[in-house]
């Protein structure tokens, strides 16, 4: 999504130097004041890394859901990583090379300044962020569930359509994208700062959800935090 | 005004008016009522039962521009746009809402942009049935005689047509060559008045709603309040399904050299976690149950008091979109039936109701 601003690319580069982006450029330097982290933790070597970058900048954005929830990659967190790496990698499960540890989001980890949610990111959202910090403006990220979103955006509600959708405890600043276009909300921004789990469950129970669909229902994205207790004082 | 005009003439005011205005009015969307946009007359569907999200959006839209600014030169311009618009097929609650609307902007300093946008709107009503969460009749706003330029009412053979403006009856002269109402369609209105009076399945359980202020200034205490609290999603539905909601956020963007930019209004609701939270962090409202009780409150009582008028028109949108069930006509009944077993003091010469 980044490197899709192509329009703006050179707005950008008269105001920040880019010093290391591993998609787009081969040189590197490690001297920088804001650093954009993309991907979830998944192995030890990561850590160290992510400690290094935390170290040198001075501002740190995660950047989609990988980073700012853990993203899918946290589904292998219900099994054991033996067992994960065994179904992936057969019998060279035991290289070093394919050690790995349950995923997690960065910030826990290190304490990251601020979240560009989503998967994927959107561009506007990015720029938005991009454009704050260097006005020295705390950049807006929405805290409110996506049926803002999507009654913005005039949408018949999914639940009145007759199907279930994560939108009423996700982050909104989607613009309902995926509701608009006929599907549902799946989550990818991740939950709210406070998102109502325990009413939620209960709204998937009266829409005809089974106990175990709608535990499953949180953990596409939301899977981790409602792991370490985000949400739990309401669940 | 009482005019009547035939079917084809219905045909011919809507044709008329989409080819010469913008137009919104009522189509079906996944199979339910909304307001959208119509460019042609086939994709007019008139409901009789509420759209899910009011039509005020078009008068107050969910994100407007209000300011243009470059920071280089120091120069900031305002910015009104407003073209000349139809809105077509609101009822009598959506009228009486944007009635509402007019006094909340034109109050203190008026707001240049939805007056502007106002003006330059023909409002067009038609009649409609209660669905399972109207209740209007409880609070006197069933039919509707002002805010709009023409009201029309299906009746035998085509409809009554009510022109509320100088303007409307132009229009109707232009597009739908009215004639005079035959005594006997006013009879067949005034049936079909009554028996819409008995439609009603959502009722408020009070004989005079201007108490409602005066009932809801004994409730802060009520135990609804954690009850309702404890299962609300804060995820703001109701706010912005609700036509006389009008709280807003304003917000600034600039372009990639931020050399330019424009500040823009965005729909805001009180139910919200953010919406009361300042600088530091604090929150003047930081439960669910603090943030409805608040609402109903804006509804029922606080600006009741400052604009003389309720501001719940009985559309029972809120109840409808509200994913946990949370019903401001049941909501406001049990408030009600605390104050019957505390009885209020009541003005005199008013019925305790």
């Amino acid at each position: 999504m980044v490197l899709n601003c192509e329009e703006e690319f050179p707005a950008i580069v008269e105001l920040v130097n880019i010093v290391n982006f591993r998609e787009a450029m081969s040189e590197r330097s490690n001297d920088y004041d804001i650093a954009f982290i993309e991907g979830s933790i998944s192995r030890k070597e990561e850590i160290r890394k992510l400690k290094d970058i935390r170290e040198r900048a001075s501002v740190v954005v995660a950047l989609g859901a990988c980073a700012t929830t853990g993203g899918l990659n946290c589904l292998k967190n219900r099994f054991p990583m033996e067992e994960v790496k065994s179904i992936v990698y057969g019998k060279d499960a035991g290289l070093k090379i394919y050690d790995t540890i349950p995923a997690a989001p960065i910030d826990s980890i290190i304490k990251v300044d601020h979240r560009i949610h989503g998967c994927p990111i959107i561009k506007e959202e990015f720029l938005e962020t991009l454009k704050s910090l260097l006005m020295g403006k705390t950049p807006f990220t929405p805290n409110y569930p996506v049926c803002v979103d999507c009654k913005l955006a005039g949408n018949i509600c999914v639940f009145e359509k007759g199907m279930t959708c994560a939108g009423p405890v996700t982050r909104a600043g989607c613009k309902a994208v995926c509701v608009t276009y006929g599907r549902i909300c799946w989550g990818c921004r991740g939950l709210t700062d406070d998102p109502n789990i325990s009413a939620h469950k209960e709204t998937l129970g009266r829409y005809g959800l089974a106990e175990e669909s709608v535990l499953r229902s949180f953990d596409l994205y939301g899977g981790y935090a409602l792991e370490k207790g985000r949400g739990k004082k309401n669940a | 005004m009482m005019d009547f005009i035939t079917k084809k003439g219905f045909r011919n005011l809507a044709q008329g008016l989409i080819k010469d205005y913008v137009f919104y009015g009522p189509v079906t969307k996944d199979g339910f009522p909304a307001f959208s946009r119509i460019e042609e007359f086939s994709q007019l569907k008139l409901s009789q039962t509420p759209s899910h999200i009011s039509a005020k959006g078009f008068l107050f839209p969910p994100k407007e521009t209000l300011l243009r600014f470059d920071i280089e030169k120091g120069m900031a311009e305002g910015v009104a746009d407003a073209e000349k618009q139809v809105l077509f097929g609101l009822h009598s609650c959506d009228v009486h809402a944007i009635n509402l609307m007019d006094r909340v902007f034109s109050y203190g300093k008026p707001d240049v942009n939805y007056l502007k946008r106002r003006e330059n709107t023909i409002i067009v009503g038609t009649e409609c049935v209660p669905d399972e969460y109207c209740f209007c009749a409880s609070i006197g706003t069933m039919t509707v005689d002002e805010g709009f330029d023409i009201f029309l009412h299906g009746v035998k053979g085509g409809f009554i047509a009510r022109a509320g403006s100088g303007r409307g009856r132009s229009l109707l002269k232009k597009y739908a060559s009215p004639s005079k109402t035959k005594r006997a369609a006013l009879k067949e209105l005034e049936r079909l008045t009554e028996k819409k009076k008995t439609l009603f399945k959502a009722r408020l359980d009070i004989d005079d709603p201007s108490l409602l202020p005066l009932v809801y200034s004994f409730a802060d205490g009520h135990p609804v309040w954690e009850k309702i609290g404890a299962v609300c999603y804060g995820c703001g539905s109701c706010n912005n399904v609700c036509p006389t909601c009008y709280c807003f956020d304003v917000r600034d963007e600039v372009s990639m050299d931020l050399k330019k930019g424009t500040r823009s209004r965005v729909w805001d609701g009180c139910t919200l976690e953010d919406f009361a939270k300042v600088t530091g962090g604090m929150n003047f409202r930081k439960t669910r149950a603090d943030r409805l009780r608040h609402r109903f409150n804006r509804k029922f009582r606080y600006l009741a008091d400052r604009f003389k008028g309720l501001f719940c028109v009985g559309c029972g949108r809120c109840s409808r979109t509200c994913l946990v069930k949370i019903n401001i006509s049941e909501v406001t009944n049990e408030i009600l039936r605390a104050s019957k077993e505390r009885p209020l003091a009541v003005p005199a010469g008013k019925s305790k109701g």
